[in-house]
Parts: structure tokens; C-alpha cells; sequence
């Protein structure tokens, strides 16, 4: 009979990179007659800290309890190390830690000794004691559940998806309800744990966790996978940057449109707003130092994923909402 | 499977199962409903019965026996009640709030954290079961005189057939104020069932025969009968059995971990 442990051991030797963590492919699930995920594929590599993004009620959810095998899928197949998560789910769970979005604990475990059940159950766990102190709760220890701030039962459950010493962390919804600070640490300890080679699946709704933590996004929009990019070609596809300046002399709009990417042109006072895409600030100071015209008060925005998030969302609504219907 | 990797997948079964069990155990001593129902219960009741039958030394009918005798095998089966009881309140609860589903995203089912639960309950109901006869035999003198093998068979099946229904209860209920609705209906139902009130030997009719064959009434007249030295009745036996089959297919049939 095949040696469970060794399986796992034999993944972790070969580099990392040649092979990915998880492959999605054609994934679809249904909720009645509701299509939660229709026809996702995507693949995640070793080491990746992967982020899937989208409204509520998109999907995202959905889609992570499938690869942790908490849901069986409709169609489709995904592969967890080479393994199915709903055939193999006794392996994957030795190596895959999962913090879920609604979960609570008895009301009067205490955090210390939740950490050291959890502990238990894995073959090589980290130290709770140390997981209590890189999450900065060891002053929580003897706290109840039930007692807990918000920002508390987070991180509790967060230590509780990492103290297993996961090969795959799945973190759904990691810092809804942190405050800043709170929220700068937790970020800090995904950092961390890329360092380690943990892979990361990150299910969000704020682009700045995405935008700060992953090395690629995966945006699904009712239940369909709209884009899968670095946080930052996402944006420059999407997103559209802003010039605001001011002439030294009248510039007419014929000089701005021709200007490489320049889609909208607005007057205001003796500001000019441009609008559109690509190196614009770059392109229109150029083409302005060209015909001799100085530029004052030049202000630049660029698109940020927040951006892209919108444009692409709001794109896609009237086709996807036509085919939930049908 | 290597002899090896069976001691060490074997090792990690057994520390996973001690760390279930003392986690349980310091949570029902938190909550302690079982313990509280399932074992101070019944306590209170053989001091109370034992200082009636003190107090009036007759015996119950032609038996030669006094009160506290015949209410032995009553307050063991109070004791199964009040911990199957417990069970729903906890466990639904740890199903409503997500702990389950949480438990089965890690390499243990949560089917074990039930069997650790379980294992505790019974170690409640024999602590209860040596507080009723010691109780009863040492201080309040009442002449138990077992028929071991009969005494074994009826308390095994005493407890399957009581903790089943309980795990009916985590099976069909929904939500933790609910099972406390239903667990505290089923739980005065049971006792008075019991014969705790009202003895079957007293009443007569179709009460006597509810009274007798009700799952809490079979159980009581199976023990009544072995802690005696006599066998029980076949058909309280039988009685037993078909409940403990009943329950134990309807809480397994409609058994729901999330």
C-alpha cells in the first residue's frame, strides 16, 4: 500500500515551481438553480500567495471550499499536489490549512488550548506557543472564545488554519473586521509565510490586501472567471490614468489627442484633465515640450486594482446577470 | 501498509483522541449539564429516596423490599437520561456555530470529537451507576443481589438505547434553542416514564403497560429484575433492543455534520 506520508514528503523535495500547487479546471457548482461557479479554471504555483477577488456572492467562496474539498463539484476537475480533493480528502487535509469565513469555536475553549488541539492533529505542527507570539495574542492565551474581540477570533482562527504547518493555506476573508493596525500585522505574517513557501490561496474583498500581498489575482464576477493577472497588469489593463496640469499657453485638442493613449479631455479654469491609457504623463509631456508648451502644477494618478476591480465588475453585469437567469 | 507507518499513524490516532478527550472533558466541566443531570441528579435522589425508606421502613407491597430498593434501577436510568440529554445541547450547538465544519477542514473527522464525547458520557454514567449501588447497598442497605451477566446486558443496552436517542435529537434538530426546547421535553417525558412518579405496579390499564414498555420503562424493569438475581422478561428485553435499533438507525439515517 502507498505510504501516505512518504507521497507528501516525495512533493515537498522537488523545486519549487515545476509543478503547480492546484489546478482548477472547468469547475462548476450549483446551488439549486443558482450557477455559483460556472466553468473556472486556473492554476496556482508552489510557493504563490494567489488572490481571488470579486463582489460578494461571486463565487470566491465557493471555489476555495472546493479545492479544500469542504464541497463537491458539479463538473469539473481540480488537483491539490496531484491529488482530488473530494477522493483524497483524508491527505489533503494533512497538508492543507483552512480558516473559514463563518466559524466559531465553543464558547468557553480558550485560545491556548484551541492551538493545542489543532496541534494535535497534524503530523509536524508549529509551536503554538510561538504561533501565539508572531500573531502578538500570547496575552490571550487563557481567554475564552466567548470573550474574544472581533480582531481576536480572527486571529485565532488564522493561527488555527497555520499551526498544522500547512504546504496550502486557504484564508477566506482574512482581515474582515481587523482594525488598521491589526490588519498591517496579519499582512506582515502572510509575508512570512511566503517566505516559508507556504502557498497562499487569499480570498478578499479589499484590493489593497490584494494589491499588497499576491503575486497573481484572480478577479471571478458572478461565477465566472473575468481576469487572472499580477495585481498590477490587472490594473494597467483596466485601469485608466489620470493627468491633471496646467499649460503655460493654450494647448488645442487636436496636440492631446494625438498624444499616444489619450482617450477623454477635460477643461477646467486652467486645469486640463487627460484621461486614458498607457505611460500618459510620460507621453504628454513630450509631445508637449515638442510644441514648446511648459507644464505647471502636473499631477498623475495611475489606475490601481481598486479600479480595474470596478471597470471590470461593472463591464460584465448585464452579460452574467442574463445567464444566471436562463 | 509498513509495520512502521502503522505505529506512527497509529500513536498520532491515540494523541489525537487524548487531546480530543481533554479538551471535552475540561468543556463539560465548564458546561456541566451532563455532569450536573447525569450524576448530581441522581445523587440527590438516592439520599432522598434513601431517607424515605428510612423514615418508613414498610415494604412495597408483598416485595419485601422498601423504597429505595426498587428506586435503584430508576435512578441509574435517570442518570442515562440526564447525560443523553446533555448531548444534543452541546453538540448541535457545535454544529450550529461551525465548530464541526471547522474540525473536519483538519486530518480529524468530526466524528471523532463525538466519539470522545461519548467516551466521557459513559465514563459519567458508570461513575453514576457506583454512586447508586455503593449508595445503595452501603448506606441505605439495600439487599442488590446481581445476576452479573443480566445486570451487564441491561445496563449496555439501558445506555445504547438512551444516549441513541439523544444522538436522534443532534440528528433531527436544527439549531442549539431548539434542541433545549426538545431536550427538556424528552427529558421529563423519559423520567416520568421512568416510573420517578408514578410506579407501574400502582397504576393499572393501558398506563401500565406504557409505563412498562416505554424506552425508559423497559430499561428501569431490565435492571430491576438483574439487580434482583432474577433474569428480566423477554419481552422487556426485546422492548430494549428494538428501541436501541430504532434510534440508533433514525440518528444515523438523518445524521448531519454541518
Amino acid at each position: 500500500m502507498a505510504d501516505p506520508l512518504l507521497e507528501i514528503d516525495q512533493v515537498s523535495k522537488k523545486p519549487r515551481g515545476e509543478q503547480p500547487a492546484v489546478t482548477v479546471k472547468n469547475l462548476v457548482k450549483r446551488y439549486g438553480s443558482l450557477l455559483a461557479v460556472d466553468d473556472v479554471s486556473f492554476s496556482i504555483k508552489e510557493g504563490e500567495i494567489f488572490g481571488i477577488i470579486g463582489p460578494n456572492g461571486a463565487g470566491k467562496t465557493t471555489t476555495v471550499e472546493c479545492i479544500s474539498g469542504l464541497r463537491t463539484p458539479d463538473s469539473g476537475s481540480i488537483s491539490v499536489y496531484g491529488l482530488s480533493p473530494q477522493h483524497d480528502r483524508d491527505k489533503i487535509r494533512e497538508f492543507v490549512g483552512v480558516q473559514l469565513q463563518e466559524s466559531s469555536l465553543p464558547p468557553r475553549l480558550r485560545v491556548g488550548e484551541a492551538l493545542e488541539l489543532f496541534a494535535s492533529f497534524y503530523p509536524t505542527p508549529l509551536d503554538p506557543q510561538e504561533m501565539l507570539e508572531s500573531l502578538g495574542i500570547t496575552q490571550i492565551e487563557r481567554v475564552a472564545f466567548k470573550n474574544l474581540s472581533g480582531g481576536q477570533k480572527q486571529r485565532l482562527s488564522i493561527a488555527l488554519a497555520l499551526v498544522g504547518n500547512p504546504k496550502i493555506a486557504i484564508l477566506d476573508e482574512l482581515t474582515t473586521g481587523l482594525d488598521p493596525e491589526a490588519r498591517r500585522d496579519t499582512w506582515a505574517l502572510i509575508e512570512r509565510m511566503r517566505e516559508r513557501g507556504v502557498t497562499v490561496i487569499l480570498v478578499t474583498h479589499f484590493m489593497d490586501e490584494a494589491e499588497t500581498l499576491c503575486d497573481r489575482v484572480a478577479l471571478i464576477n458572478r461565477g465566472a472567471l473575468t481576469v487572472l493577472d499580477t495585481p498590477e497588469a490587472i490594473a494597467a489593463k483596466a485601469g485608466v490614468n489620470r493627468v491633471r496640469f496646467t499649460p503655460s499657453q493654450s494647448v488645442d485638442d487636436e496636440t492631446l489627442d494625438a498624444v499616444d493613449g489619450v482617450q477623454v479631455i477635460e477643461r477646467k479654469g486652467r486645469y486640463v484633465t487627460v484621461t486614458g491609457t498607457g505611460d500618459l504623463a510620460a507621453s504628454l509631456l513630450n509631445a508637449l515640450a515638442a510644441k514648446g508648451i511648459q507644464v505647471s502644477e502636473l499631477e498623475a494618478r495611475s489606475g490601481n486594482l481598486d479600479d480595474a476591480f470596478i471597470k471590470l465588475t461593472k463591464d460584465t453585469t448585464p452579460i452574467a446577470s442574463e445567464e444566471v437567469q436562463v | 501498509m509498513t509495520p512502521n507507518l502503522s505505529r506512527v499513524l497509529g500513536r498520532r490516532s491515540r494523541t489525537r483522541l487524548a487531546a480530543l478527550l481533554k479538551v471535552q472533558a475540561k468543556l463539560s466541566l465548564r458546561e456541566p449539564s451532563a455532569l450536573g443531570v447525569g450524576v448530581g441528579l441522581p445523587a440527590i435522589l438516592l439520599v432522598v429516596f434513601g431517607f424515605i425508606s428510612r423514615a418508613v421502613p414498610a415494604t412495597v407491597g408483598d416485595t419485601g423490599l422498601n423504597v429505595i430498593d426498587l428506586y435503584i434501577p430508576v435512578i441509574m436510568v435517570i442518570s442515562f437520561i440526564g447525560i443523553a440529554i446533555s448531548i444534543p445541547s452541546t453538540l448541535v450547538r457545535d454544529r450550529e456555530i461551525g465548530w464541526l465544519r471547522r474540525i473536519s477542514t483538519t486530518p480529524v473527522h468530526p466524528s471523532q470529537l463525538l466519539g470522545a464525547q461519548l467516551i466521557l458520557d459513559l465514563g459519567l454514567a458508570a461513575v453514576a451507576i457506583i454512586i447508586a449501588i455503593v449508595g445503595g447497598t452501603v448506606i441505605f442497605g439495600a439487599p442488590l443481589t446481581f445476576d452479573i451477566p443480566f445486570f451487564i446486558l441491561s445496563v449496555v443496552l439501558g445506555i445504547a438505547e438512551i444516549f441513541s436517542l439523544g444522538l436522534v435529537v443532534v440528528a433531527l434538530v436544527r439549531t442549539q434553542s431548539a434542541a433545549g426546547i426538545v431536550g427538556g421535553v424528552l427529558f421529563f417525558v423519559l423520567l416520568f416514564l421512568s416510573g420517578l412518579w408514578v410506579q407501574p405496579d400502582v397504576v393499572g390499564g393501558p398506563l401500565q403497560v406504557i409505563l412498562l414498555y416505554s424506552p425508559s420503562g423497559a430499561a428501569v424493569r431490565a435492571l430491576l429484575y438483574s439487580v434482583f438475581g432474577q433474569t428480566p422478561p423477554l419481552t422487556e428485553l426485546a422492548a430494549l433492543i428494538g428501541y436501541t435499533l430504532v434510534f440508533a438507525f433514525v440518528a444515523v439515517r438523518y445524521f448531519r455534520w454541518e
